[in-house]
């Protein structure tokens, strides 16, 4: 592919989300075409991160500087992102698939009329790009027809991109003055702290909606009561139900952790609760359905019903002692 | 019609609610590639007859927001919307009994897969004109997983939007809505927009409630509007699928076999050997 290629920073709070550099990379593996990042932003900020992104990625910076940028906003970026590329115009626009890209991808590519892939994975040699459905059970190849085509890449999906340029590339700060008319950001509400102990914990016994009922949360504790140093997770799934507050939440959009073990029971594996735990030393998952995706990134799988196994297993571990 | 004509009569009557709700897969149920596909009908899944399918649950959300938004709104009117084939009418009806006002289809009969700038297009077909001061869709599909058409179909409608709104409070006599959208590490962007828009719910907005049995037993005798066959074709696509498969083999664990209670065991096997037991 060697269509000018775009990609869009993203940033909270006057720092670069590292997903961004995952694009980067991603933008690398896809093609030789003109590199460009674009950044918009305000105020001292704005110049510290452009001049970040060219030092790291030694690709040319064009940064967008107005107040009404110190916030993230749909309506601003869509217009200023496509004054810059030009309507019609054969463009790759690739950003990452966290919340601004997802919110900002698809609403661009209706105003660019460019296709619109999201969630991306791999890249196949005929210039498919590679998705997952179905909670993972499925992966689907699929190919932009000719014109602008705007993509979100999967957040670990690519590695950072960590090999540092010979040289930076330019960086270019433009005004513009042309605040949004039917949107406005606000501001940013910081986090209610959520911890739960999971850093000190060396085990993680965490429930999904396999479990049935909040009263079988009883096995995910007993279980969990096993380990001198252990603590109860949840999937989104879970707390949405009221059986668990979101305190206890793994995942994207709960609390990342890595334990040295990791108990999964009754968890489907969806992308958005695997990027929370990935990282644990040993994961182990018990489910009904041998096709669950947690079995595809467990060391050890268990193709059970938790309710029965879990009394089973602890039946075993008294008659052991 | 002017913007300040427009918000002084919604107030009179409320505000008029489309919601989206998908029919999917069950997230427990098996999923089968279509193999006997040809170049016409193009690769995509089989379903088996028996299939469990239900409402996308981010929907559920979408709809019960809905439900609080028309108490909170006297007069207000919800229309729940689904696209698909004959069996998305259950979905439609789980709306209705969810408390729903009015149901309505979008018959598309096809063996392949319906992009979502297609499904988005035929949505905004039915939606234009209609007036609707309030789109509500799920956040993401947990199907296709493509988190795109509600973003898409705001695009096309031209209405501004938020996306993964976890708090609402719509302000209908200043006809806007604020927001709260859920960003990454658990922090909330607040947002105020200009109806008519949309918005795309973030589950944990609410709590789903059971449909009550006057609900249930209303719904059963309702009409579906069913919308024309659309005028949206194929050639609307910006992409096509080249391939789908299954996962490759090989990059999952080791499944443990035997009884239950050799799997017990060789679990606390393992469990001892790492020393956490
Ligand atoms: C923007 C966004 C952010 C999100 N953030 C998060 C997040 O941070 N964390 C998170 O967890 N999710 C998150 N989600 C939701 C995520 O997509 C999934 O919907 C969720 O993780 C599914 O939870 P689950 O595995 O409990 O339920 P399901 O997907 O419904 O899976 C239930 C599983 O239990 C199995 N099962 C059923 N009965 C039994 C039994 N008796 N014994 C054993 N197994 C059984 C089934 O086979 C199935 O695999 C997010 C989604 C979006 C769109
Ligand atoms: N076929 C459909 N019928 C009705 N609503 C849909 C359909 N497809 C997508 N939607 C809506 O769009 C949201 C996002 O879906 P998706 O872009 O497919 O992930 C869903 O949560 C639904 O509210």
């Amino acid at each position: 592919m060697n269509t000018p290629m775009y990609i869009i920073a993203m940033h909270i709070q006057g720092k670069i989300l590292p997903e961004t550099y995952e694009a980067v990379s991603f933008a690398q593996d896809l093609g030789s075409g003109q590199k460009t990042i674009i950044v918009l932003g305000s105020g001292s900020q704005l110049s510290s991160m452009a001049n970040e992104l060219s030092e790291n990625t030694g690709i040319d910076v064009v940064a967008i500087k107005a107040q009404y940028l110190n916030l993230y906003n749909a309506e601003s970026y869509k217009k200023i992102i496509k004054g810059i590329i030009g309507h019609g115009r054969s463009a790759c626009i690739c950003m990452p698939h966290v919340s601004m890209g997802y919110d900002l991808a698809p609403g661009l590519a209706v105003d660019l009329d460019a296709a619109c892939i999201t969630g991306i994975e791999a890249i196949s040699p005929d210039a498919s790009f590679t998705r997952s459905m179905f909670g993972g059970k499925i992966r689907v190849q699929t190919r932009p027809l000719d014109g602008p085509v705007v993509l979100t890449v999967l957040p670990g999906a690519w590695k950072g991109f960590d090999n540092a340029p010979l040289a930076s590339g330019s960086v270019d700060i433009l005004s513009v003055d042309e605040p949004p008319l039917t949107t406005r950001t606000l501001e940013i509400k910081a986090s209610t702290p959520k911890d739960m102990g999971f850093s000190d914990a060396e085990v993680i016994v965490s429930a999904g909606r396999g479990i049935g009922s909040a009263e079988n949360l009883l096995h995910i504790e007993d279980l969990a009561a096993l380990f001198p140093r252990s603590a109860v997770g949840a999937t989104r799934g879970v707390c949405d139900l009221g059986w668990l507050g979101y305190k206890h939440q793994i995942g994207v959009t709960g609390n990342t952790v890595a334990p040295g073990v990791y108990i999964a029971c009754g968890i489907s594996g969806a992308v958005q609760h695997l990027s929370g735990m990935r990282h644990s030393g040993l994961i182990i998952a018990i489910n009904t359905d041998a096709h669950a995706s947690i079995f595809r990134i467990a060391t050890y799988c268990i193709v059970e019903d938790v309710n029965t196994f879990i009394p089973i297993l602890l039946e075993e571990y008294k008659g052991q002692s | 019609m002017p913007y300040h004509v427009y918000m002084k009569s919604h107030v009179a009557r409320g505000v008029r609610i489309l919601v989206c709700v998908k029919q999917v897969l069950d997230s427990a149920e098996t999923v089968s590639i279509d193999e006997t596909a040809t170049d016409e009908t193009a690769t995509w899944i089989r379903f088996e007859p028996g299939t469990v399918f239900r409402m996308n649950r981010f929907d559920e959300f979408a709809v019960q927001e809905a439900l609080r938004i028309r108490e909170s709104i006297p007069g207000s009117v919800i229309d729940a919307l689904s696209l698909g084939p004959d069996r998305v009418k259950k979905t439609i009806l789980k709306a209705l009994e969810m408390g729903a006002d009015n149901g309505v289809h979008i018959p598309v009969e096809t063996k392949k897969y319906i992009l979502p700038y297609m499904r988005a297009s035929m949505i905004a077909e039915y939606a234009q004109n209609r007036h609707y001061d309030l789109i509500l869709t799920g956040i993401m599909a947990e199907d296709d997983m493509e988190c795109q058409v509600g973003q898409l179909l705001a695009g096309i409608l031209g209405l501004p939007y938020a996306t993964s709104v976890i708090y609402q409070d719509i302000e209908a006599n200043k006809g806007t809505i604020y927001v709260e959208k859920e960003i990454e590490e658990g922090r909330r962007e607040c947002m105020d927009i200009d109806l008519p828009a949309l918005i795309t719910v973030q589950s944990g907005i609410n709590t789903p409630g059971y449909p009550s049995l006057s609900n249930v037993l209303r719904a059963r005798g309702q009409q579906i509007e069913v919308m024309e066959p659309s005028r949206c074709a194929d050639r609307m696509d910006r992409e096509v699928i080249t391939g789908v498969s299954y996962p490759s083999a090989g990059v999952s664990g080791t499944f443990i076999d035997g009884s239950p209670q050799e799997k017990a065991n060789a679990l606390l096997d393992i469990l001892h050997k790492n020393a956490v037991l």
